[in-house]
């Protein structure tokens, strides 16, 4: 509401920034993040990489964390648990390679990959339509089961449907984008479509320049655009969820009786937002795939995939939105840290280069420590993940984001410390709203 | 404004609501009657909770008649009939302002807007801060619902159901469980409310009833048994015979005395 005329720009830039400001410093730190990342690698050797999961691994932990979001969209907010959401990862998925092979009637092949990736969104719309026109006359834990049953059916089909893989490849390896020996490598761009500097291709062997920076190094320029497309698609959701549809989504969270007693049509809108959440999921999968080029059923239409969004949604919070996102990247540093999973660092190798030999041949009863740490740590992320998500069950059930809320007495944590600073550097005038 | 026609809804063989011949018009009604008289039962074929078994239900949109029998809860409520619930049913974890907001928002087409912020509605706001004015809420604005006092929470119930400008207002006991001090401040919210909307009470507490009534109806066992002013309900043996047990006529005071009675062995039994 503030008029102020300033030289420096238009005042409601100014006031924009000043609202966002936590939003801006955690997308600075995202953007900083590969080059922190490799400083303090350089600086810290080992210590650093132990406790930081590689760019690459953030690639996924941002698809991921973009879902983990989607499904929260509409769980946390209507209060409807989509426990078959990974139907939509894995149709947003599945659409972009099969779409850009060529297998998927009406849509020819090699087609951009936006353009598949928007018209993937729309096809797990549609499928969350038919779904919810089933679904929705049920509430609580039937809802629930009838989406995992419908994702668990889309899993087998998946898993054993010969025509998903040209040639004869089994269909539950997966598929590649590009695969077919008469289309052409998959090389998606991600940008701003006719926006030509503003466009990169994605992928391993995509450009390593962006905005004519050159960061010698595909996996940066992919990290920075699919950061870009899932901070786009996490601004909607919220600006969805601060209007007045959005209202109207927690009031059937809260009380879908009364909702519909003072007149709201609330199947309407339990469907919208079922569509709404479904197209982003699906969103998820297609930025999955722009990176790593291929999608296994395992990986997208499994119920483990929905699994750990909900894990990641009650570590930050269920209906909170941005939590989701952070408990996905908390979720994924301890399966990193406590467990050798992949490549990437942790605790275990960094205490097999450090500890010295004498120590890691020490016998404890039979087994001696180097043997005790594969035994332990070796691929099992999710067991140690699981112990943190019993805990968070019993300790901390509104998640992390619903804790701070709550210790600092906010409904928005941006706007506590948009407040906060403007005090504090007593900015001119103008309030926050409320 | 509102009239039913030989309204019957039969659960299995009992028959909760038999053959209602009722019409509201533009005043305060009062519905009593023993418990399971099948007041709520009314309440609920009213308002398209529940369907009725036989019968139908008219409701006079600006002056015509039109039948609303097999109308739902979000229709009933988008024409103009609003209730209020006899077990507070709230939206728990928002503020009071914005459960009062959410359902002047209901009326009108900018439910489906999903683009704008929600601040950019400022009548919906200016409609919820008016009518927390008027069910003394206005300084719990920015509490969460379940936060409230028991009290309160009767007094957001009828400021929900008052959002969107009702023809209607069917109360269901708003009363229900309020300690005796609170009940003065709902009894003058029901006389307030009542200067502009029909209202159809329904309550347990005589003194009330008789005070701010113009008109009683009595049910019992699904029927109307009694449907008249209060003084001459006040008279009236049948309602005597039904309602209160068999007292001896002009014997409601007593009545009143036991209820009163009541509330005091509840209220020093260690109720807070």
């Amino acid at each position: 509401m503030s008029s102020e005329k300033t030289t420096r720009g238009p005042a409601w830039l100014g006031q924009y920034l000043r609202d966002h400001i936590l939003l801006i410093a955690i997308v600075a730190i995202f953007v900083a993040y590969p080059f922190l990342y490799g400083f303090l690698t350089n600086q810290f050797g080992i210590v650093a990489a132990m406790i930081l999961p590689e760019t690459r691994t953030m690639l996924t932990i941002l698809a991921l964390g973009l879902f983990a979001m989607s499904f929260d969209f509409v769980s946390g907010y209507t209060g409807y648990l989509s426990f078959g959401h990974a139907a939509f990862f894995g149709i947003g998925a599945y659409f972009v390679v099969m779409g850009f092979n060529g297998q998927i009637p009406l849509v020819p092949a090699e087609l951009p990959f936006m353009l598949l990736l928007v018209l993937g969104g729309l096809v797990a719309a549609v499928a969350a339509f038919l779904i919810g026109l089933i679904s929705f006359r049920l509430s609580g834990v039937y809802f629930a089961m009838i989406t995992l049953g419908i994702s668990e059916v889309l899993y087998v089909i998946s898993n054993n449907w010969d025509y998903i893989t040209p040639g004869s490849s089994d269909p539950s390896d997966g598929v590649a984008a590009g695969a077919p020996s008469d289309v052409g490598f998959f090389e998606p761009v991600l940008g701003i479509p006719f926006v030509d500097p503003l466009n990169a291709k994605v992928g391993p062997f995509g450009d390593e320049t962006l905005l004519g920076f050159d960061f010698g190094d595909p996996e940066i320029v992919s990290y920075f655009l699919i950061g870009a497309a899932v901070l786009l698609c996490y601004l909607a959701m919220k600006r969805i969820i601060h209007s007045p549809f959005g209202k109207v989504m927690i009031a059937i969270r809260e009380n879908e009786e009364r909702a519909r007693a003072i007149g709201y049509n609330t199947f309407r809108y339990k469907m919208g937002a079922f569509m709404i959440s479904a197209f982003f999921g699906a969103i998820a999968g297609g930025l999955l795939v722009a990176y790593v080029g291929t999608i296994d059923p395992q990986n997208s239409f499994f119920f483990l995939v929905t699994g750990f969004a909900l894990v990641a949604a009650i570590i930050g919070g269920l209906g909170t939105l941005a939590g989701p996102f952070f408990g996905y990247i908390f979720l994924e540093g301890v399966r990193e840290f406590l467990a050798r999973e992949g490549s990437g660092g942790g605790l275990q190798p960094f205490l097999e280069q450090t500890l010295p030999g004498g120590v890691l041949n020490i016998n404890l009863g039979g087994l001696t420590i180097n043997e005790a740490l594969d035994a332990f740590m070796t691929g099992h992320g999710e067991f140690y993940a699981g112990i943190i998500f019993v805990l968070f069950v019993l300790y901390i059930p509104i998640g992390l984001l619903g804790t701070l809320r709550q210790r600092l007495g906010t409904d928005s944590v941006a706007k506590y410390v948009s407040r906060r600073v403007a005090d504090r550097f007593g900015s001119s005038g103008s309030q926050p709203a409320e | 404004m509102i009239r039913t026609n030989e309204l019957t809804k039969r659960f299995g063989g009992i028959t909760a609501t038999g053959d209602v011949d009722f019409e509201l018009g533009d005043e305060l009604t009062s519905l009593i009657g023993p418990n399971g008289a099948g007041k709520t039962t009314f309440f609920n074929l009213l308002t398209g909770a529940l369907e009725p078994t036989e019968g139908t239900i008219e409701f006079n949109d600006d002056g015509e008649w039109i039948d609303i029998t097999d109308r739902n809860t979000y229709e009933t409520a988008q024409l103009g009939i609003h209730r209020s619930y006899q077990i507070t049913n709230v939206f728990p974890t928002v503020s009071v302002l914005e459960n009062v907001r959410i359902a002047a928002q209901a009326h009108g087409e900018n439910s489906l807007r999903f683009w704008r912020n929600v601040d950019a509605f400022d009548r919906h706001y200016t409609e919820a801060e008016a009518i927390l004015d008027r069910v003394d809420l206005l300084e719990k604005a920015d509490v969460a619902a379940e936060n409230l006092s028991h009290g309160e929470k009767r007094q957001l119930e009828v400021g929900i159901a008052l959002a969107g400008d009702p023809d209607v207002l069917l109360l269901d006991e708003p009363n229900a469980g309020v300690s005796s001090e609170g009940i003065d401040k709902v009894k003058t919210i029901i006389e307030d409310v009542a200067t502009d909307h029909a209202v159809l009470l329904v309550e347990h507490n005589m003194d009330i009833v008789m005070d701010v009534s113009d008109r009683i109806v009595v049910l019992n066992q699904g029927e109307v048994i009694a449907d008249d002013d209060p003084e001459n309900i006040r008279g009236n043996p049948d309602v005597q015979e039904a309602y209160l047990g068999g007292y001896e006529a002009g014997d409601l005071d007593a009545a009143r005395r036991r209820t009163e009675e009541d509330r005091s062995t509840a209220d020093g039994g260690g109720v807070a």
